[in-house]
């Protein structure tokens, strides 16, 4: 096609004239349009829904105190904590963009897993959504990930042993696992080699996917459209125009709403940065103002408080719960037989795996602590399933049967009595209550293809339920 | 696989004897974060009792001037083991000696407020109970004990104005064992005393612990002034979003 | 209709507002970040000033000390040295010093010999080439040489491009280098203490 830009009149604003010769050579107005200005999304988003922006400003706020944080910190073993300190009381302004830092690092996990809680209750990851639930689940992973390595980065008591843990336990994977603890650390412990590539990981290689993911996650989302708390499908109702009936142009109304939304959040963290950057000890853990030392254990390690959920996963198995586990298992395997309509190639595979499973935790077999890692990574893995898991006629909660919700909120329990569990020390009672919250959080999943079509379900309504403001 | 039983195991049993130490209360820290002259004196201390094993590495002595000093008043009193005003607070015991003396090099003291925060108290709680809480052990190498730090390597270096105390403990049965018997600690008792009363000593310790809780932080003041009027300014700044965001909405049916 | 202008400008006021209460906000945290980009005290505590003895420099010896990470020269110079100046007042682009490199020359220096008047004889310059920051070499030995004129009386020579600076530091007419070598805000502690980057008027 040969190549066209619009003439506008002699008199036209400067302005126009130089956007329209942009537009002509880059689709700038197009994609301001495509993706923001002119997508409808649905009007009845309540605060659920805010969570996604917000996570959006936390990763330039991370990226950003990343940036000056890095001009002035030192990644060697000698160094490193000294120049933490160093920011924080020689550099002009240095402790506020170290308090942003820290703070932004637990914030982002507050609002992800709030983000993720709006998935659950409305089925945002239900078809045709579910790349984007995929990607958001990468970005998860790699936002876990992002956290472990600039955990090792101050180089406090908390920073290497967390680290020297956590390698260790890929150490439980026969056979490879030494050899590939060794090799993620560089060293025989978790030393200058585990510093310096844990750096590069943190400031640079992950951050990249991260931002990459981000995209792709948005890009899918516009695809598709948004969900909405009535789990209804706003295109199928257009106008004259072709926009969504139930859909406003997110300029200017969710502009506004989220800049409404983003004030909000910043008295929250400038309260949290300026008052209690350490927030009692969660956000900026005590033994971390220890200089790391590879000859003394602290007395009670435990993962920064958002890891902890799946940590208590990992503390709650051990050899006894494995008989619970292998009952589990075995249950599974014949409720699957029993009462599914997967294909039978299908169903033998998941016997399979469910046999080597029951036989590889009998006594003989790998011990509690391999699987306890198995049950570690399953525990965030099976995340990914939900919209194969979710089996219900509607996608929100709002018009499920009613019990549904409570189902919710036991796991939404048991998931945040899982992570209170994690930062304290173990005791045999909680243990064991771990062990129970363990097997309501892998229930809630596992066993969702039949209760999530359980009930009697609301009449799902044909508008969204919407209150002019 | 053997270490991370270890591990394990250690996880498992420590938090006990973590516990028999927690177990001992921690006082609460007088708080004299604003008061100047409770800082001059605490830095004062500081140098005088604790720098000559003790570095705070991290610490400028310029910084004094924060909290009220001129260059002149550092310059002439508190430098020690540097020539300039700029320099950083170390101290001239090496590693070695350290080790061979006292079995452990003493810990920098930059941070050592923040360090010691825990479930039982805040670290200047732990730090002003544990400066008054030695008492005379001939078993140990140093001749002190301590009874929030059991078998510290750290003798009494505040011992001249403290005075010379000693321990009383009790037999009693183990609660958790009846069949065992464990010491309990029953009450100081003063073998020698000091150059201050017991109420001057506690006043100095505060000043110090005062002096470390800044110096762990000395940032602290502007930070939390400051914030007074960053939040005022953001609650502003969301009460004019709120309504410009209903102002659109407004006319959205 | 009149209800729409209203909401009009009711919205507009509040835009407005907000966007000044939200770039006040921006700004600000722009400001704290740029401003991280400063000296930090690490580096201010580096640049504090440096006390130097010259009680064993000989007339026309030279020492380098170090200051802010620069190589500060103190030469003293002979009877014959000094003559040289009147010689020189003639031939350098700038003999008063009005047109400083970095720091103007210090008020309490005289103009030919660049230095007090109680210590005249003692030159404190820092080496560092009004060019692009090389540091020049000592060519103290009169007469002609490779680089240097015939008439040639003793100073300083800069590997790098050329320029030639008297024995007050002052650079020569026609030279690549434009301005003379800077000399420091100093002072005598006694006569063979001197402080560099410390006057009377306190510290540099």
């Amino acid at each position: 096609m040969a190549f066209v830009e619009k003439k506008l009149p002699a008199d036209a604003p400067v302005i126009d004239k130089a956007l329209n010769w942009v537009d002509a050579r880059f689709p700038l107005t197009k994609l301001w349009n495509d993706q923001w200005g002119q997508y409808y999304a649905p009007k009845n988003f309540n605060f659920w829904y805010i969570f996604g922006s917000l996570a959006m400003l936390v990763l330039v706020i991370q990226i950003v105190t990343g940036i000056f944080l890095v001009m002035h910190y030192k990644p060697d073993g000698g160094m490193a904590f000294a120049s933490v300190e160093y920011i924080m009381r020689e550099v002009p302004w240095g402790w506020l963009v170290r308090y942003m830092h820290s703070t932004g690092a637990s914030a982002f996990f507050i609002i992800i897993y709030l983000h993720m809680a709006r998935a659950l209750m409305y089925g945002s990851y239900r078809k045709p959504r579910e790349l984007v639930w995929l990607f958001g689940f990468a970005i998860f992973l790699c936002l876990m990930a992002e956290a472990f390595f600039g955990y090792l980065l101050p180089w406090g008591q908390m920073s290497y042993w967390g680290a020297q843990v956590i390698v260790n336990l890929f150490g439980a994977i026969p056979v490879i696992g030494p050899d590939l603890s060794l090799w993620i650390r560089g060293d025989y412990v978790v030393s200058d080699a585990t510093l310096n590539r844990f750096f590069s990981f943190h400031v640079i290689a992950i951050p990249l996917v991260l931002l990459g993911l981000v995209v792709a996650h948005l890009i899918a989302l516009h695809e598709v459209g948004s969900n909405n708390p009535d789990g209804i499908e706003i295109k199928d109702n257009l106008d004259a125009d072709g926009h969504p009936v139930d859909g406003v142009p997110s300029h200017p109304y969710y502009t506004f709403h989220d800049i409404f939304g983003v004030t909000v959040f910043l008295v929250l963290f400038t309260a949290v940065v300026f008052f209690a950057p350490e927030m009692g000890g969660y956000f900026l853990e005590a033994n971390n103002f220890v200089p790391a030392d590879s000859l003394k254990t602290p007395l009670h390690i435990a993962p920064t408080w958002y890891f902890t959920p799946f940590y208590s996963i990992l503390r709650a198995t051990t050899s006894d719960f494995l008989y619970i586990v292998q009952g589990g298992i075995a249950a599974y395997v014949v409720l699957i037989y029993l009462k599914s309509s997967l294909p039978s190639l299908i169903k033998a595979v998941i016997a399979a795996i469910g046999l080597v499973m029951i036989v590889g935790m009998l006594p003989f077999g790998l011990d509690a602590k391999f699987w306890g890692v198995v049950l570690f990574g399953s525990s965030v893995m099976i995340l990914a399933g939900m919209p194969w898991l979710d089996q219900s006629p509607v996608k929100s909660i709002r018009y499920r049967p009613n019990w549904h919700k409570t189902v919710m909120i036991i796991f939404g329990i048991a998931f945040v009595t899982l992570g209170y569990l994690g930062v304290e020390p173990p005791s045999p009672i909680r243990n064991l209550v771990s062990q129970v919250c363990a097997v309501l959080y892998f229930a809630f999943f596992l066993l969702m293809p039949w209760w999530s079509a359980m009930g009697t379900f609301k009449p799902v309504p044909k508008r969204v339920t919407f209150k002019p403001h | 696989m053997k270490f991370i039983k270890k591990m394990i195991a250690t996880l498992v049993l420590l938090p006990a004897l973590a516990l028999a130490g927690e177990g001992y209360p921690l006082d609460h820290a007088p708080d004299r974060a604003n008061n100047m002259a409770a800082l001059q004196n605490g830095a004062k201390l500081f140098v005088n009792y604790c720098l000559n094993c003790h570095a705070a590495a991290s610490m400028r002595y310029s910084r004094l001037k924060d909290i009220g000093l001129t260059e002149d008043q550092i310059r002439g009193n508190l430098l020690l083991a540097s020539d300039k005003v700029g320099d950083l607070m170390t101290t001239r015991l090496s590693v070695k000696d350290a080790k061979a003396w006292f079995g452990a090099a003493p810990p920098d003291l930059s941070v050592i407020a923040r360090a010691k925060a825990s479930e039982s108290g805040t670290g200047p709680d732990w730090l002003y109970t544990y400066l008054r809480s030695y008492y005379k052990d001939d078993s140990r190498p140093t001749g002190w004990n301590n009874m929030v730090f059991p078998n510290v390597g750290m003798p009494h270096a505040l011992w001249e104005l403290q005075g010379v105390r000693g321990a009383e403990f009790e037999e009693v049965e183990d609660e958790h064992d009846h069949s065992k018997k464990t010491l309990e600690f029953k009450k100081f008792t003063t073998i020698t005393p000091g150059k201050l009363t017991t109420a001057e000593y506690d006043s100095e310790v505060g000043d110090l612990v005062a002096y470390l809780n800044w110096m762990g932080e000395p940032e602290q003041g502007t930070r939390k002034r400051l914030g007074v009027w960053v939040l005022l300014w953001m609650s502003m700044l969301s009460l004019l979003a709120w309504r410009l965001n209903a102002s659109y909405w407004k006319e959205v049916k | 209709m009149g209800n729409e202008k209203q909401v009009d400008s009711g919205r507009r006021g509040l835009l407005v507002a907000t966007c000044a209460a939200g770039g006040v906000v921006g700004l600000s945290a722009t400001g704290a970040f740029v401003s991280t980009f400063q000296p930090s005290e690490r580096a201010k505590a580096a640049g504090a000033p440096v006390e130097v003895d010259i009680s064993t420099l000989k007339p026309g010896d030279m020492t380098t000390a170090e200051w802010r990470g620069k190589p500060v020269w103190i030469l003293k110079r002979t009877p014959e040295m000094m003559a040289s100046l009147n010689a020189t007042q003639s031939e350098v682009a700038d003999p008063d010093s009005t047109k400083p490199y970095t720091m103007p020359l210090p008020d309490y220096c005289e103009k030919q010999s660049r230095s007090r008047k109680e210590h005249e004889d003692i030159l404190i310059a820092v080496g560092i080439c009004s060019h692009l920051g090389c540091s020049p070499s000592k060519k103290f030995t009169p007469g002609a040489q490779p680089s240097l004129p015939d008439n040639w009386a003793g100073g300083f020579l800069c590997p790098c491009h050329g320029s030639t600076f008297d024995l007050s530091g002052r650079v020569f007419k026609n030279k690549p280098a434009p301005q003379n070598l800077d000399v420091p805000r100093h002072m005598y502690l006694s006569d063979t203490k001197i402080v560099i980057g410390k006057d009377e008027k306190g510290e540099a």
